[in-house]
């Protein structure tokens, strides 16, 4: 089996591993990294619970290589610092997750609008659907990951402390 | 306010069953790519020779030559007595030898060092199979050749009871409306696929059963009557679960095979099962045909009413008694109904297992009786939300007996308030008006509004369990026998200790159940988790507190005052956890395992409106506004009750327009990906508005009424109404999913016409 050396930055760390050419991103960061924040829902690219940035867009790690990978930049669930922290303070408010098996996908998705939505215009409740549409969640209905993504983007403070 | 469990999954640090595989070897299955043969011959020579294959094994192999999946639940005699509830002998083997009846039947199973090898592994083995005819239809399947040999036939329950002399109102009633009410194949599906983790210990002669489960002890229970080993011997854990709803709640022949595995080879296993195998082979759900008839007299009033069933529980179903008996339960809805008739089969076929999903047997009898609800009030020119009125139980009615008894042989009562009050409140919350005001804003649509009703027995028996022991810090850890799968659990049960308590909440640690730290427990299902395992919970602290305090008095020596965990007498004081200190000699002292039986069951009314747009062209179908007003008991955590409803109404709603297993005529099982098995996207529901209005129970000390599944049961009837509605009555909708290419046709036909 062709083993490939690969060198990838995830989370801020650079690693330098040998790996099997079939091997995906997704197992490369679970079982090699010890990542296990990016989940597997489906493993051919529909439910987006894998989803991790690579050089800051996002990209089902199911359905990438970690040979592809090489000389990347990679941010997992893990690895989402301060610039989810309103995103994470208001899902759990707004009960936007209940078995939580989805969220690191619709962190980094919903992180990935937010960061390209810095133009200033307003997000709409459309909007937001659209964009979350290739993540699925089975538990909460989205109702409240919709809500928490727009408080986040359009900066409502529309705190209801139930 | 945010839960207890949502810090560690937010930051990416759940531990679900395939976080806990490390280190152990990969377990795959072969499965029966056939839906009914008989296997010839199995060939493992080759994958036995692949690199970094450890074992390959047959049942054979593993000592498992005729041992089959012991059934979940049998019903209670009063209630098979008084409703005619019968059952047949299942025969599901764990790992199938001579015979194979569905798609994804587990045959052979192997151990690799990595997944990517066990599955090549997996491809490596061969079995050849003599096929025998499918059967994918109910109807087909009582007419077949028994797919068992040990059995006469393909009917594997039956029902039937009725009361109130029937025949004679249908004889002489106003009108009488029929109707044939069909709710698809579809299920539980939830994101994190089945899968668990075995560790033997040599030494201790047992296995830890790491397993993403809604019912460890029934899991164990399992293993144990399979292998008939000591209850010491296979401790069951649960992990943080990807959702449950259901297919969760059954025991696999899989999780039973990795023990057994486990304990023969000594090595750590994990079988981590893949979506494909998912849609396969884990239970699925509904799939049933209603007959109905109703007789109505001039005014809309129900006079009698009938429904004949055909469950579908493919090649077999742990829960076949509960199915059946639930959905004859439940048909007879939130009504005034003088007479019934009732009788219900449920069938083998060669399609996929069959547990619970979210309501089992409450969404198909909801459906039935709603529809044809609807189906007299256009008979009778009365609208849909009229007939409801006029027969929904109210103060004057309630609590409202039945002359059968329920699922547990306690007599059916009502104890609900006023139905017609939620009829009243979601017509407040989602007004029909507002379908006309949409109308504006969706000009290449047609919009229709449709009403559905429900009613589910909520929080049985028997019991549950919950234990509490105070920590040598003062702090309480928490376990209970309903495990968690995403319905919040710690926070919930937390917050129940802590009350009874008078502790705030972040001294109560809560424990993932495990078969060990309480060995005895039921689980979550069948809206039951939180009146009955909060009821324990409850219950414990209180007695946990009674000990203390005596235990408090003696240190104190007199008559002390108890506060915020601490125990008060003049200038003398003693915490939990300096109790916990003076009786580290006996450490059963603050350590109290408590079972909480209920009496009967708690019922949960409510009522679903929608608005639906079907376009214009295509007939595609959007939900666009969705309301629940329901009537509930104290909410011990009102947000997450509200979350149980959106996400129910979500799957209710997948289950209406797109989500379905189909077979083809050939047998085989056409859903196998995300593609062909439709789930609802963010773009596919709505915002749902939701009602609560409180009626208390004084049945179990927390006042609480199970609400698990309201959001599922009523969202079918209310979604094909709506469609009805939006083509004028053009059509009624029979079936679920419904079909896009009915209502394509009744929109020519209308423009035709137009
Ligand atoms: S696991 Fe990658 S998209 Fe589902
Ligand atoms: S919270 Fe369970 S899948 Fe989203």
């Amino acid at each position: 089996m062709t083993e490939i050396p690969i060198e990838v930055m995830v989370n801020g760390t650079r690693f330098r591993r040998t790996v099997a050419g079939r091997l995906s991103l997704a197992d490369f960061l679970r079982e090699e990294l010890r990542l296990t924040g990016t989940h597997l829902g489906c493993e051919h690219g529909v439910c987006g619970a894998c989803s991790v940035l690579v050089d800051g867009r996002s990209v089902r790690a199911c359905l990438m290589l970690a040979a592809q990978a090489d000389g990347r930049e990679v941010t997992t669930v893990e690895g989402l610092g301060a610039e989810a922290r309103p995103l994470r303070e208001c899902l759990a408010r707004r009960h936007g997750l209940q078995c939580g098996f989805c969220t690191p996908g619709f962190l980094i998705t919903a992180t990935e609008l937010l960061q390209d939505n810095e133009s200033g215009k307003p997000l709409t409740e459309d909007g937001v659907r659209e964009a979350l549409s290739g993540n699925i969640c089975r538990c909460t209905g989205y109702q409240g990951i919709v809500e928490a993504v727009l408080e986040v983007g359009n900066d409502t403070e529309t705190r209801d402390d139930a | 306010m945010a839960r207890v469990e949502d810090g560690t999954l937010l930051a990416g640090q759940g531990r679900f069953a395939a976080d806990a595989a490390e280190g152990a070897h990969q377990v795959v299955f072969v499965r029966s790519t056939e839906p009914h043969a008989d296997i010839l011959g199995i060939d493992t020579a080759a994958a036995r020779a692949m690199p970094g294959v450890l074992g390959v094994y047959t049942a054979a192999d593993l000592g498992l030559d005729g041992a089959r999946l012991p059934v979940l639940t049998t019903p209670n005699p009063a209630f098979a007595e008084a409703t005619g509830f019968q059952m047949a002998e299942q025969r599901i083997p764990l790992l199938a030898t001579e015979r194979v009846h569905y798609v994804g039947q587990p045959i052979v199973v192997l151990i690799a060092t990595d997944r990517y090898r066990a599955e090549d592994a997996a491809e490596a083995v061969t079995v050849s199979y003599r096929g025998r005819a499918p059967v994918t239809d109910a109807a087909t399947a009582l007419e077949a050749e028994p797919l068992y040999d040990h059995l006469a036939d393909n009917e594997i329950a039956r029902i039937g009871y009725s009361f109130g002399d029937p025949e004679n109102a249908f004889g002489r009633a106003h009108r009488v409306v029929s109707g044939e009410y069909r709710i698809g194949r579809h299920g539980a599906v939830p994101l994190e696929t089945r899968g668990a983790v075995a560790r033997p210990d040599r030494r201790l002669r047992r296995v830890d059963l790491t397993t993403s489960t809604q019912i460890p002890h029934l899991v164990r229970n399992a293993v144990r009557t399979v292998t008939g080993w000591a209850e010491h011997e296979i401790v069951v854990h649960v992990p943080d679960v990807g959702g449950g709803f259901g297919t969760k709640a059954n025991v696999y022949a899989e999780e039973i095979v990795l023990a057994v595995l486990a304990r023969q080879t000594g090595f750590d296993l994990a079988w981590i099962e893949d979506r494909q195998e998912h849609l396969l082979s884990a239970a699925q759900g509904r799939d049933q045909v209603h007959r109905t008839r109703l007789a109505v007299d001039g005014q809309g009033r129900i006079l009698a009413w009938g429904d004949e069933f055909l469950v579908d529980v493919g090649a077999g179903s742990l829960w076949v008694a509960g199915i059946v008996a639930n959905t004859a339960v439940h048909a007879l809805g939130p009504y005034r109904i003088p007479a019934v008739r009732m009788s219900g089969r449920a069938v083998l076929t060669t399609k996929t297992i069959v547990a619970q999903y979210r309501g089992a047997g409450r969404p198909e009898a909801a459906f039935a009786l709603e529809r044809t609800l609807d189906a007299a009030a256009a008979e009778l020119g009365i609208g849909t939300a009229r007939i409801r009125e006029i027969n929904l139980l109210t103060d004057t009615d309630l609590p409202y007996p039945r002359p059968i008894p329920y699922r547990d042989g306690e007599p059916i009562v009502y104890d609900g308030w006023d139905y017609r009050a939620c009829l009243t409140k979601v017509r407040d919350l989602l007004p029909e008006t507002e379908r006309e005001r949409l109308r504006a804003e969706h000009p290449g649509a047609l919009l229709g509004y449709g009403l559905g009703c429900y009613l589910e027995a909520t929080a049985r028996g028997p019991y549950e369990t919950a234990r509490l022991r105070v920590l040598d810090d003062g702090a309480v850890e928490l376990a209970t026998g309903a495990a968690a799968a995403g319905q919040g659990h710690a926070t919930v049960f937390g917050r129940v200790a802590a009350t009874a308590l008078g502790i705030p909440e972040d001294r109560v640690r809560y424990r993932p159940t495990d078969t060990e730290r309480l060995p005895d427990g039921i689980g979550t299902f069948a809206s039951r988790s939180a009146v009955v395992a909060g009821s324990a919970v409850h219950n414990g602290a209180m007695r946990l507190l009674d000990r203390a305090r005596a235990l408090a008095q003696e240190v104190l020596g007199g008559p002390v005052e108890y506060a915020g965990g601490v125990f008060r007498r003049g200038e003398a004081e003693i915490g939990l956890g300096g109790i916990a200190a003076h009786t580290r000699g006996d450490p059963t002292a603050l350590d109290v395992t408590e079972t909480y039986r209920p009496r009967t069951v708690t019922w949960t009314m409510g009522v679903h409106a929608a608005i639906v747009a079907v376009d214009r062209r295509s007939g595609m179908l959007s939900v666009l506004r969705y309301a629940v007003a329901h009537e509930g008991g104290n909410e011990l955590d009102p947000e997450i009750v509200r979350g149980q409803i959106l996400g129910g109404v979500a799957q209710g709603i997948g289950g209406s327009l797109f989500e379905e297993y189909g077979y083809a005529p050939s047998g085989q099982p056409l859903s196998t990906t995300f593609a062909a098995y439709h789930l609802p996207l963010s773009t596919d529901v709505p915002n749902v508005a939701v009602a609560h209005l409180h009626v208390d129970t004084p049945d179990n000390p927390i006042g609480a009424r199970g609400a698990g599944e309201s959001g599922t049961i009523a969202a079918y009837p209310a979604i094909a109404a709506a469609v009805d509605d939006a083509l004028g009555g053009r059509i009624h909708c029979a079936a679920t999913p419904l079909d896009p290419g009915l209502i394509h046709g009744a929109l020519r036909k209308a423009a035709v016409l137009a």
